[in-house]
């Protein structure tokens, strides 16, 4: 069998482990809180990344919509836990499985939409959901949901009033599960499914790859965990209002670590998270003060220079050099 | 023994146009069966019909003694019918031995299996020294190969070749002949699909010859490389000027 | 308005036929036009009527200029080159809205009085505030010019070539860079026309091109991507399901309205209302 090919895949597991074993370390020695919210929110975004890489980035149905999946899971898990009492762990199940019926729902038009169509049609559903959202007074409309604090912190409900440890530990095992996710998919049908659609479906359909399907099974994984993202930063943040979780600035930031780091690869929203939400939140605290855009400003300008100059991604570095494309077989040149 | 192909009547019109009309051929078992005839003479629409791009306006087709009419290209892989293409469609992203996985998945949801498989597949097609390179760094000959392999690694019934011959150097061209003969050598019927007649006539058992979307005429190919219909409608522009 | 859709969804649908690529920085295109229209009245009291040559003419520099810096590069990646062009337009967007941001300030300004402004003009008992006439009025004669230009000059024939088949141009000597350049620009210019008149009547922040760019997006898609006289119809049918909508549902729904016309067009229509299956 292949021996490099099963290494390989078993490098990247014990990397993970050990990386996964190293964050759980990292609290310890920091404990200032700004740094630790930061490490959270960095977390969080790498699995939301890593779940819409899935289906954007391996299936290649890049979509500009995934916030809609984000605030499903924040608002079933919130209004779930405010208004029927339910443990947010089952709150974010059941908006992971909201979220995949309606991302199946969806894909069923959409997924017959090409190219252009198909990203304008996820950026307008979004849209439309977040109208709908500041419109629906059972759900808050446009003031949001407050999750009342209770006053013991507990696992069971998700709430942690005095120390912000326990969020960064579920944010881990959250970036975790997503990654875990992602390279088991990577050596299954799906994965090669997935990447064969992306590349070329009328070759993939000839091969016996149901194209459609592939594709609705990419956006439901996606939704899931996407909206089980959605559900943590609900109990995280504990006030959630339509733009704040539902906005198009969520669709992007989970979109942009990929595209960094490498979109359709297996560590590039890791290290895209790693790079770009650090890089955000300093300098949206220390340049960009008032808000002045400054975040914004070195925000585009790395979007363009990756994109321009790394299309592959950050990841691209680190693998070996290819061996030089030219060194056609034998045959090819002898005659 | 029923025939492993067989069309029916096949018209297929676009907007006006009549690619195919009344087309009915059949392909037996274990044969390597040639479909040639002059440009626009409705080869690559007919090829297509049978490899399930797009349905036909009238007609039927029979695979295996069942009506495939109306199945999609997918669930036709999945009974038997392989194809390649006559632009080549590989998955650029994907190594070589990845590109053939997606074949093999076909028959099997067991990775090792799918794996072991398309290791096979590469060392019948000669391109297992290649088996990790990414499919866009191939030269133009390998990546016809890699369409075989990956057909092939669906375990077809019946494989249907456009133009992999097309365009190749003489010695690409006699070792893509070699590899055609070893995969009829295995059991499989080969439909294939050509323009340059010199290479595919030493090679098909039998040869069909569509002209102007019908069927011309179809026989061994030393009669068909004789027919004076043949001569005219396909060869007369070329040969019958130059000879 | 409708028209006015259409005059900045044209510039879109101008640069996505002739080549492919969807500028998702089209709504800061316009919030540059906007301000500098703004700030054209506020140091040299330029009426935004008079400013908007001016302003079309900068934006078809900066427009030739992002062309030649970014878009250049971007459609000749080697890998992902969908994404890539996605995404360096998005970036361009993004870094566009920040600059704005720390110059402008993120406060709403408005041009206070101008020639037009406030002033309403009555035709047939019926009401119509000047500014938006007389949008719709520049709209059309733009629309004219470049159905002029584009059928009549020499420039215009270059540009619908490229557009159907670049390598041929390139053979016959035309530079394709060149082309593009040019047509960016283009498309650019008229948003920037698009932006000088909406500022009479639009309060200007650095936003503001978000909101209209997702509805050009839609204008553009409706009439079928690369269609300019499609982005036309389609501006005018945006305009039209808007100003129903505002009459059946609560303004804040407004936008749903529009958005659910275009899912509905595509679904029925996956290359839209004027495109070519």
């Amino acid at each position: 069998m292949d021996k490099a090919f099963i290494q390989r895949r078993r490098r990247d597991l014990i990397v993970a482990a050990c990386l996964a074993l190293l964050a759980t370390q990292v609290p310890r020695y920091v404990t200032d809180v700004y740094i630790q919210n930061m490490m959270i929110m960095t977390l969080m975004y790498a699995a939301l990344s890593q779940s819409w890489n899935i289906l954007s980035g391996y299936c290649g149905q890049i979509s500009l919509g995934h916030a809609l999946y984000f605030g499903l899971g924040a608002y079933v898990t919130a209004i779930l836990y405010t208004k029927f009492g339910m443990l947010p762990w089952f709150g974010m199940c059941a908006g992971g499985l909201l979220s995949a019926v309606i991302a199946m729902a969806l894909g069923y038009p959409c997924f017959r939409l090409g190219g252009h169509y198909f990203v304008i049609a996820t950026i307008v559903i979004a849209e439309i959901a977040l109208v709908l959202f500041q419109n629906w007074e059972w759900a808050g409309a446009a003031l949001g949901i407050t999750i009342p604090l209770s006053k013991q912190d507990s696992w069971l409900t998700l709430q942690f009033a005095k120390d912000k440890l326990p969020y960064f530990y579920f944010a881990l095992a959250l970036a975790c599960v997503a990654w875990f996710v992602t390279w088991w998919l990577e050596d299954s049908k799906w994965g090669y499914w997935w990447r064969a659609v992306k590349d070329n479906p009328v070759a993939a359909e000839s091969l016996g790859v149901v194209v459609f399907n592939s594709k609705m099974g990419a956006a439901a994984v996606s939704a899931f965990l996407v909206a089980v993202g959605g559900g943590f930063y609900a109990m995280y943040v504990t006030y959630i209002d339509p733009e704040s979780v539902m906005g198009f600035q969520f669709s992007l930031l989970m979109a942009l670590p990929a595209v960094l780091g490498g979109i359709g690869t297996l560590w590039g929203p890791m290290l895209g998270a790693v790079i770009l939400i650090p890089l955000t939140e300093l300098t949206r605290s220390y340049i960009g003060g008032s808000g002045r855009g400054v975040d914004l400003i070195v925000y585009g300008g790395l979007i363009i220079a990756i994109s321009l100059a790394r299309p592959q991604g950050l990841v691209s570095l680190f693998s070996r050099k290819r061996k030089p494309a030219a060194q056609p077989v034998r045959e090819a040149v002898a005659s | 023994m029923t025939a492993l192909l067989e069309t029916r009547n096949i018209t297929q019109r676009f907007s006006g146009l009549t690619a195919n009309s009344d087309v009915s051929i059949s392909v037996g078992r274990g044969e390597i069966v040639g479909l040639i005839g002059p440009n626009g003479a409705g080869k690559s629409t007919l090829f297509n019909l049978i490899a399930g791009a797009f349905k036909p306006t009238e007609g039927t087709i029979l695979f295996d003694g069942e009506d495939v009419t109306a199945l999609p290209a997918a669930e036709r892989c999945q009974r038997g019918i392989g194809r390649t293409f006559q632009v080549v469609k590989s998955f650029e992203s994907m190594t070589v031995i990845e590109n053939v996985i997606v074949g093999a998945l076909v028959r099997t949801t067991n990775m090792r299996d799918a794996r072991r498989k398309a290791h096979e597949v590469l060392a019948f097609c000669g391109l297992d020294a290649r088996a990790d390179v990414l499919a866009s760094d191939l030269v133009p000959s390998e990546k016809r190969r890699l369409e075989v392999a990956r057909a092939l690694a669906t375990e077809p019934k019946l494989l249907l070749l456009d133009e992999v011959l097309t365009g190749l150097t003489p010695v690409e061209s006699q070792k893509g002949v070699e590899l055609v003969r070893r995969v009829r050598d295995t059991g499989i019927t080969v439909l294939m699909v050509e323009h340059v007649m010199e290479i595919v006539m030493p090679l098909v058992d039998r040869a069909i010859v569509l002209d102007l979307g019908k069927v011309l005429i179809e026989g061994s190919p030393k009669d068909v490389v004789r027919d004076p219909k043949v001569i005219s409608a396909y060869l007369g522009d070329r040969h019958a000027v130059g000879a | 308005m409708g028209l006015l859709y259409g005059l900045i969804a044209v510039g879109l649908a101008l640069i996505f036929g002739l080549m492919d690529v969807v500028n998702f920085a089209h709504g800061e295109f316009l919030m540059i036009a906007m301000y500098a229209t703004f700030f054209l009245f506020a140091f040299f009291a330029l009426d935004p009527l008079l400013a908007a040559p001016l302003v079309a003419a900068a934006l078809f520099i900066f427009g030739a200029v992002v062309y030649l810096l970014i878009v250049r590069f971007a459609v000749r990646a080697k890998a992902n080159t969908g994404m890539v062009q996605i995404f360096s337009t998005f970036g361009l967007a993004v870094l566009m809205r920040g600059v704005a941001q720390y110059f402008f300030t993120p406060d709403y300004r408005s041009i206070p009085h101008s020639y037009l402004g406030g002033k309403t003009i009555s035709i047939a008992g019926i009401y119509l505030p000047q500014p938006q006439l007389v949008g719709a009025l520049i709209a059309i004669a733009a629309f004219a010019g470049l159905y002029f230009f584009i059928h009549r000059t020499d420039f215009g024939r270059a540009l619908e070539a490229t557009r159907e088949d670049a390598g041929a141009v390139a053979l016959v000597g035309i530079d394709k860079n060149k082309v593009f350049a040019l047509g960016w620009g283009l498309g650019a210019a008229l948003v920037g026309l698009a932006g000088a008149v909406m500022a009479i009547f639009f309060y200007v922040f650095p936003d503001v091109g978000a909101s209209f760019a997702t509805i050009a997006y839609v204008t553009v898609a409706l009439g079928g991507f690369g269609s300019v006289f499609g982005a036309f119809a389609g501006g005018i049918v945006v305009g039209l399901v808007e100003a129903m909508t505002t009459l059946i549902l609560p303004p804040s729904l407004k936008t749903v309205g529009i958005y659910g016309v275009y899912l509905l067009i595509v679904f029925i229509r996956p290359r839209g209302l004027f495109g070519s299956i």
